[in-house]
Order: structure tokens, then C-alpha cells, then sequence
């Protein structure tokens, strides 16, 4: 019980830091949209309306990974900057409850990108975007952002250790897109890659989110994705103690 | 002479001073890997969509990324002068100004063509294009007219990030613009009347154009309207782009702005 | 049972020079620290600029592992038990830093009370009376990035008491603050220590340390060179008496000599206003003015006077006896 308040306040106060920094929010935002706006261009071109359709729904998506990304090794170098990351450590609850709520409210703010990119698709590419399960569409968002943040969570656990594993987060972003369905058919990558998208949150998530729209079954793919999510969550809380042992050795708390 | 000494150890000594700040985790994720999987993103979107083909998005991304180091490390070598506060001695003193600034700019061209031409021969490789060797050298030649061009707009940015503090932000945008303006993705024929004015009077566009046709086998010659074109918006913005660094800091001593120098 | 226990503590920092070709370089911060604090005493750690009193703290506080030595708090091991050591300790350290920005000073003490596990129930008025305490009542729905720094130092400190901690940590609290803030922290402080807290201090401030501790350990160079009371601290110095003479300008060479005449215990110039005041600390029943003046031959010279040592004369002597 502690520990669920913990995390949900966690969460709370994390989103709130994180929506009044316009840089982080403004950039969320904007970012995928001009990748969408490419996408949506291509698709046009392309002259199949339902292809179209799938990349407005998978556009508005991209933008969770984004924030997350982004967000999630910067945060730990915000806490740094200001000075707060080593009273978290200092703090007598476990590292890992600290630092999840960090990872769930970056992919949190990743939902203010997905109602700015259905909008912009829908005023300037019209793509109507028709939800046949409104409920499990209701479903399948929580869940991804839940197991998005839990992969954000595993990046920021990396950077209490390494200063520079916010490149890792940034870096990540072009390939999240490419292999978690978002804009291309995974039936489409050679199948080596197959394994590796299945492995990642956002393939799940995304599948849900389009199963509900679509009308087809999201449940198996809501179930794989929190799955997934609890697995990050146990391997980065394993991590933990590991990690901040080698940064209160190495004295990179502090450091900027 | 002088100019000549200035030109080039300024311009390195600059140089060298940001990528010591700069540690090689950022370096090598940003500028080696991020773009073959921008090309690679776009090449599997081209072929989800049913238009174009590899080679396309290929050219077109790896010059388009090419802008990374033209906006990022000019505005970060200009503000970084300005942080540690030698911006003012480099304005106010007596060398010359333009072999001083184009000087900084050089480091940051020869990094842009570095990493068109890189992630372009990677991907190809991947992807096996078919780019004959014949091609190589022209094509190089477009990507260096390409990023001086692209250079100028990385000095106007640069100019523009001494008054402006979320200089990431502005970068971004700009960078994130030249994606759906410069035809690396979609066709400048496709794209609204409106649009494809914008296009045509923006750094990148002639020259993907260009590099693109020579990548098929067409001759320098073939493609020397687009490439004046390209040189001579370089030419456009880079002389812009000094002025409002000028300005800047004939503003700055006016106002007696410490924010600038 | 001593409450905080430093046994032989070391820390050795490693830096490097380069990016291609790196240079590895061994900096030791801390060379073999040792104290104890009993119950309820106000403990100061008094040192220099880079003396190692923050390397010291953090290793007690957990958030640096000793390169050698062991360090207990409560009978907690700082390494080991890490966790049953947080729970016991509060943090404070001056400066600007560790607040969230766009957060309220009453949301920063939300998040804050959280972490540190104190129960739901007592969150709010626990809130309530610290905010009264240091004096930000009526100010804690505003965004910290609004606070001055004297306040940011208040919350620092109503953050630090969170979970009513038997042991405070306090790492140059009034550093940067106005006379009157420093004043009114110090203050406090002592209500802290009033209450049957254990606090250790580091400062550089050696009147704050003098009017505070109950005991104060002088630390140079990453190792102790004097540990007591303020009291015996200055029977160190105490047998001598300290010459001041005003001067308007003294070259280093003429220091030297001064410095040399058998008799000197230690010889410091200090910067004042318009002039510069020479300050020669002798040993007892030596009489040396007539000499110090005759090495002052040629120089202007202002007052002169004698008088007894402070703490500051016997810190000063403690710092650059190691030179």
C-alpha cells in the first residue's frame, strides 16, 4: 500500500515538474509531428486511405516513445543539475520506487503528443480516425504508457551509472519507431528483427491500441505488454542496488 | 595570409574546444548511428507506402541529417563562445571578420559531409543500393556544396540563438522543417504550391535533387543549374547569417547587453 | 554507545585529464578521519575550503562507500545497512541547489515525506509545524524557483526534519546567507540541539562553530589536527598572546622575517578596509613587539596592540601549521 502511494505520488509530482518545463513539453509535442507530417505525406502519396489510417494511429504513438526517450535519461541529469538526485538516493526508500514514477511520467506526458498528432492529422491530413472499442481503446493506452514507462524507468536506472547514458535514451528513438509497428507493418523487417520488437513494450502497445481502434481482439496484446512492463520493472529493481553501489564508489552522484 | 591562418587555426582551435566539451558517448550515438536509422525508418516507410524507392530515401535522408552538425555545432560553438566569454574578443577584435567566422565554419562542413557521406556508404551496403563508384566523387562534390549552403542557415540559427536561450528547441524545429521542406522524403512535386516555393529558397532541396540525379549516372554538368542554385543560397544565408551576428553585437554595445558578449 | 562513529575513514577520488590519451590521477580527499559523536551533542567538523568536511559527510549520510575504514551511525554500518542508517538521519546542505524548481515548497515537502516513510497521518501537520518552525508559513504555495536563497536554506532544513531524525547532518548550512538569515539559522540550530537532536556541523565559519559546538574536531588536508572543545581548542593557543599591528601595505619578504624570529608561533596578514592588519601569535611570556617592529623597518605603520588569542587565531595556526 505504502508503495503504491509512493509511486502514484511519485508520478504525480514528476508529471507536474516535467509539464511546467516548456522545453521538455513543447519539443514532445512538436517532434513527432513532423515526423508524422512526413509519414502522412508518404501514405497520401501512396493513394491507400487505410494505410493512411494506420499511420495516424501509429504517428499518435510515436509520440510516447519520444517523450519517454527523451525524457527519461535527462531526467536523472535535471535531478542531478538540481541537486535533488542524491537526496533520493539518501532517502531511505529503495532507489528503484523513486525512480519508476520518473519513467511513467515521462510516457505520461507522451499523451499530450498523441492528441496533438490525431488532431494535426485530422485538421490538415483528414484522417478520421474511428474507434470501434472505445473501452479497451481506454485499456490498451494506460497499459502502454504503464509499460512504456517501465522501459523508461530501465534507462534512467543506467544513468545513475553511466553520465552519458542519456545518448542511449535519444538514441533509441529512430529504432523504437522503426521496429515497434508504429509506421511499418512488422511483417515488413527482415524476421531477425522480429524477435527483438517483441521483446520491446511499445510493439505490444501499439498492437492493443490498434486492435481496439480496429475492432479486432486487444486483450492478448494488453496482457503480453504489462507483462513485459512488471519484467522491466524486476529486472531494473534487481539493477538498482548494483548500479547506485558503483556510483557511491565512483563518487557520479554529483556529478555534472 | 593572415586571414588565411585565421581561417583555419581559429576555426580549429574553436573547433576543438567544443568537442572537448562534448565526450564521444554524445558524438558517435548522434552523428554515426542516429542517421542510418533515420534512412533506414524512411526506407521502410517508402516501401509500407508503395512510393519510391530505397535509393530515394537513402540520399535524401543522409544529406537531409547532414544538417545536424551545420545547426548544432555552429549554434553550440557561437554560444559557446558566448558562455565562456570569448565572443566578445572575437568580435571586437581587429582580424578580419569574415575569414574569422567562416573559419569556424569549416570544421563544422567537412563534420556535415563526414556524416552524409558515412551513413550514406553504410546504408547502401545494407541495403544494397547500386551506386556505381563513377558516382562517388560527384556525388561528394554535391554533398559539400550542399552543407556550405547548409552551413549559412546553421550562422543565421546561431545568430538567432544568441538572443533566443532554448537554443535546442529552436535547432530541433529547424531541423525537423528541412525533413518535410527539403524533399528528403517526399517528392517537392507533391507537395503544395505554397510549399514547394518555401522549398526551393531553403539550403538541402537543390542539392538532394541534385545528388539524387547523379547517383543514377547523370554528369556533373547535368546538374550544374541546381548546384549554382544550392551554392548560391549558401552564399545568401551565410552572408545573412553574418550580418545578424553584426547586429547582434552592434546590439549588444548599444544595449550594453551583457546576455550577448 | 557513541551515536555516530568514523573509524579511519578514507576516500580517494580518481580524475582524469584528456579524452584520447587519458591520465589517471588519485586525489586523497579524506586520509584517515576519525571521531565519535555521542548523544545529543552538536558536533562541528571545522575546516578550509576543500578540506574534505563534505567527502566526510557524504560517506556518513551513504551516499559515498569509503575507500578504507568503516563508519557506523546508530550502530548501523554506513555500507552495509544503508538503508537502516537513512532512515535515522536528516540532510541539510547549503546552497541553492537540491529543491524541484516548479514545484510548491509545501509539493517539495509532499515528495519529500513521502521518501522518508513518515506516516500518512502526521504528513500534514508534521508539514504544518515545520513550515512554522523556519519561518515559511504563508509561503509554501509558491514555486521554489521563486525563493530566495535564505529561503531555500529554511526548507532545506524543514526537509531535513521530515522524519523527526535523531541525527542531523548539517553540511555548511548558512553558507551564502545574509548576517540576519545566518543568524536566525543558527538559531535554530541550537533549538535542534536543545531537543536532544545529534547534529554535526561542518563550517568554515569558526565563530559559528565557537558559539554552537559542544565539541569541534579542526579538519585539514583530509585529516583531523585537532579535536576538543572550543574551550581547549584555545588553551592550544591560549599560553601566547597575539600581536596586531596595522600595517598599509607589506611585502611577502618582510612576512617571512617576521615569521622567522625565534619566539613566532604563526603570522597571518589579514585584509581590512583600508589597510592590512599583521597578526603575529607568540608564544607565552616572549616579548617580541620591539622585534616585529624592527623588521617592519621602513613600512608604515598604524595601531598596535596586544591581546589574548581567539578560536580564530588557534584555527588559523591549526590550518597553516600543516604548510
Amino acid at each position: 500500500m505504502r508503495t503504491l502511494r509512493l509511486i502514484g505520488l511519485g508520478w504525480l509530482f514528476q508529471f507536474k515538474q516535467m509539464s511546467r518545463s516548456s522545453f521538455d513539453s513543447f519539443l514532445a509535442i512538436l517532434w513527432p509531428i513532423f515526423f508524422g507530417t512526413v509519414a502522412f505525406f508518404m501514405f497520401q502519396q501512396g493513394g491507400d486511405p487505410d494505410a493512411l489510417i494506420y499511420a495516424g494511429l501509429g504517428a499518435a504513438v510515436m509520440g510516447i516513445w519520444t517523450a519517454t526517450s527523451m525524457a527519461a535519461g535527462t531526467s536523472l541529469q535535471r535531478e542531478r543539475w538540481l541537486g535533488t538526485l542524491e537526496l533520493l538516493v539518501a532517502a531511505p526508500q529503495h532507489f528503484s520506487l523513486i525512480i519508476l514514477p520518473v519513467g511513467l511520467a515521462t510516457s505520461t506526458i507522451g499523451v499530450y503528443c498523441m492528441v496533438a498528432t490525431i488532431l494535426w492529422g485530422r485538421l490538415v491530413f483528414g484522417i478520421e480516425l474511428t474507434i470501434e472499442q472505445p473501452l479497451l481503446f481506454a485499456l490498451a493506452i494506460p497499459a502502454t504508457l504503464l509499460s512504456v514507462g517501465a522501459l523508461g524507468f530501465l534507462i534512467a536506472v543506467a544513468f545513475a551509472r553511466y553520465r552519458h547514458a542519456w545518448a542511449l535514451g535519444s538514441m533509441s528513438e529512430y529504432p523504437v519507431w522503426l521496429i515497434c509497428g508504429f509506421l511499418v507493418p512488422l511483417t515488413l523487417l527482415p524476421d531477425w528483427v522480429r524477435p527483438i520488437s517483441w521483446l520491446l513494450a511499445p510493439t505490444w502497445g501499439m498492437n492493443a491500441i490498434r486492435d481496439a481502434a480496429t475492432g479486432a481482439a486487444p486483450l492478448a496484446d494488453i496482457a503480453m505488454c504489462l507483462l513485459l512492463g512488471a519484467a522491466y520493472v524486476v529486472i531494473g529493481v534487481l539493477v538498482t542496488d548494483r548500479v547506485l553501489h558503483a556510483a557511491r564508489a565512483r563518487a557520479s552522484l554529483s556529478l555534472t | 595570409m593572415t586571414s588565411l591562418r585565421i581561417f583555419f587555426i581559429g576555426g580549429i582551435t574553436a573547433y576543438r574546444g567544443l568537442i572537448n566539451w562534448l565526450s564521444p558517448w554524445i558524438f558517435v550515438p548522434s552523428l554515426i548511428v542516429v542517421p542510418i536509422f533515420q534512412i533506414l525508418l524512411f526506407v521502410f516507410i517508402g516501401r509500407s507506402a508503395g512510393v519510391q524507392n530505397d535509393e530515394f530515401f537513402a540520399i535524401g535522408n543522409a544529406v537531409q541529417y547532414a544538417s545536424v552538425p551545420c545547426l548544432f555545432a555552429m549554434t553550440n560553438a557561437i554560444a559557446g563562445e558566448r558562455n565562456q566569454q570569448t565572443l566578445a574578443y572575437i568580435l571586437v577584435s581587429p582580424s578580419p571578420r569574415l575569414p574569422l567566422f567562416l573559419g569556424r565554419a569549416l570544421p563544422v562542413i567537412l563534420n556535415a559531409m563526414f556524416v552524409a557521406a558515412f551513413s550514406l556508404a553504410v546504408t547502401a551496403l545494407i541495403l544494397r543500393l547500386d551506386i556505381p563508384p563513377s558516382t562517388w566523387a560527384p556525388i561528394a562534390i554535391v554533398i559539400v556544396i550542399s552543407t556550405f549552403s547548409c552551413t549559412g542557415l546553421g550562422l543565421i540559427c546561431a545568430a538567432v540563438g544568441l538572443r533566443v536561450r532554448e537554443t535546442a528547441v529552436l535547432n530541433n524545429v529547424i531541423f525537423g522543417l528541412l525533413l518535410i521542406f527539403t524533399g528528403a522524403n517526399v517528392p517537392i512535386e507533391e507537395l503544395p504550391g505554397w510549399m514547394q516555393t518555401v522549398a526551393n529558397s531553403i539550403p538541402l532541396t537543390h542539392g538532394i535533387q541534385a545528388a539524387r540525379e547523379v547517383a543514377q549516372g547523370a554528369s556533373l554538368a547535368d546538374v550544374d543549374r541546381l548546384l549554382a542554385t544550392e551554392f548560391l543560397i549558401g552564399v545568401v544565408y551565410t552572408f545573412v547569417g553574418y550580418q545578424a551576428l553584426r547586429f547582434m553585437e552592434h546590439w549588444s554595445r548599444k544595449r550594453a547587453s551583457i546576455q550577448i558578449a | 554507545m557513541a551515536v555516530v562513529e568514523a573509524l579511519d575513514l578514507h576516500r580517494t577520488y580518481r580524475t582524469s585529464t584528456g579524452t584520447l590519451r587519458r591520465k589517471w590521477k588519485n586525489v586523497e580527499a579524506v586520509r584517515g578521519v576519525s571521531f565519535e559523536i555521542q548523544e545529543g551533542e552538536l558536533f562541528g567538523l571545522l575546516g578550509p575550503n576543500g578540506a574534505g568536511k563534505t567527502t566526510t559527510i557524504k560517506m556518513l549520510i551513504t551516499l559515498l562507500i569509503p575507500t578504507k575504514g568503516t563508519a557506523r551511525v546508530l550502530g548501523h554500518d554506513v555500507v552495509r545497512d544503508a538503508r537502516e542508517v537513512r532512515k535515522n538521519i536528516g540532510y541539510v546542505f547549503g546552497g541553492e541547489r537540491g529543491v524541484y524548481e516548479r514545484l510548491s515548497g509545501y509539493d517539495n515537502l509532499r515528495y519529500f515525506a513521502e521518501l522518508y516513510g513518515v506516516p500518512p497521518k502526521e504528513i500534514r501537520p508534521r508539514i504544518e509545524s515545520l513550515l512554522q518552525l523556519v519561518g515559511l508559513k504563508g509561503r509554501e504555495q509558491e514555486r521554489t524557483e521563486g525563493y530566495s536563497r535564505g529561503m531555500k536554506q529554511r526548507l532545506h532544513i524543514a526537509r531535513g526534519l521530515l522524519h523527526d531524525p535523531p541525527v542531523v547532518f548539517l553540511d555548511e548550512p548558512t553558507i551564502g546567507l545574509d548576517p540576519v538569515g545566518a543568524r536566525e539559522l543558527r538559531a535554530t540550530i541550537a533549538s535542534l540541539a536543545d531537543a536532544g537532536k545529534t547534529i554535526l556541523l561542518t563550517t568554515h565559519y569558526m565563530f559559528e562553530a565557537d558559539a554552537l559546538c559542544d565539541r569541534i574536531a579542526v579538519i585539514n588536508r583530509g585529516e583531523i589536527v585537532a579535536e576538543g572543545t572550543p574551550a581547549d581548542l584555545k588553551r592550544g593557543v591560549a599560553e601566547g598572546t597575539v600581536v596586531e599591528v596595522e600595517v598599509f601595505g607589506i611585502p611577502e619578504q618582510t612576512v617571512e622575517r617576521v615569521r622567522e624570529l625565534s619566539g613566532v608561533v604563526a603570522v597571518s596578514v589579514e585584509e581590512r578596509e583600508q589597510a592590512q592588519a599583521l597578526i603575529v601569535q607568540t608564544q607565552a611570556d616572549v616579548e617580541l613587539t620591539q622585534s616585529i617592529l624592527g623588521q617592519l623597518d621602513g613600512a608604515n605603520v598604524g595601531r598596535i596592540s596586544r591581546r589574548e588569542p581567539t578560536l580564530e587565531d588557534a584555527y588559523v595556526s591549526l590550518v597553516s601549521a600543516e604548510e
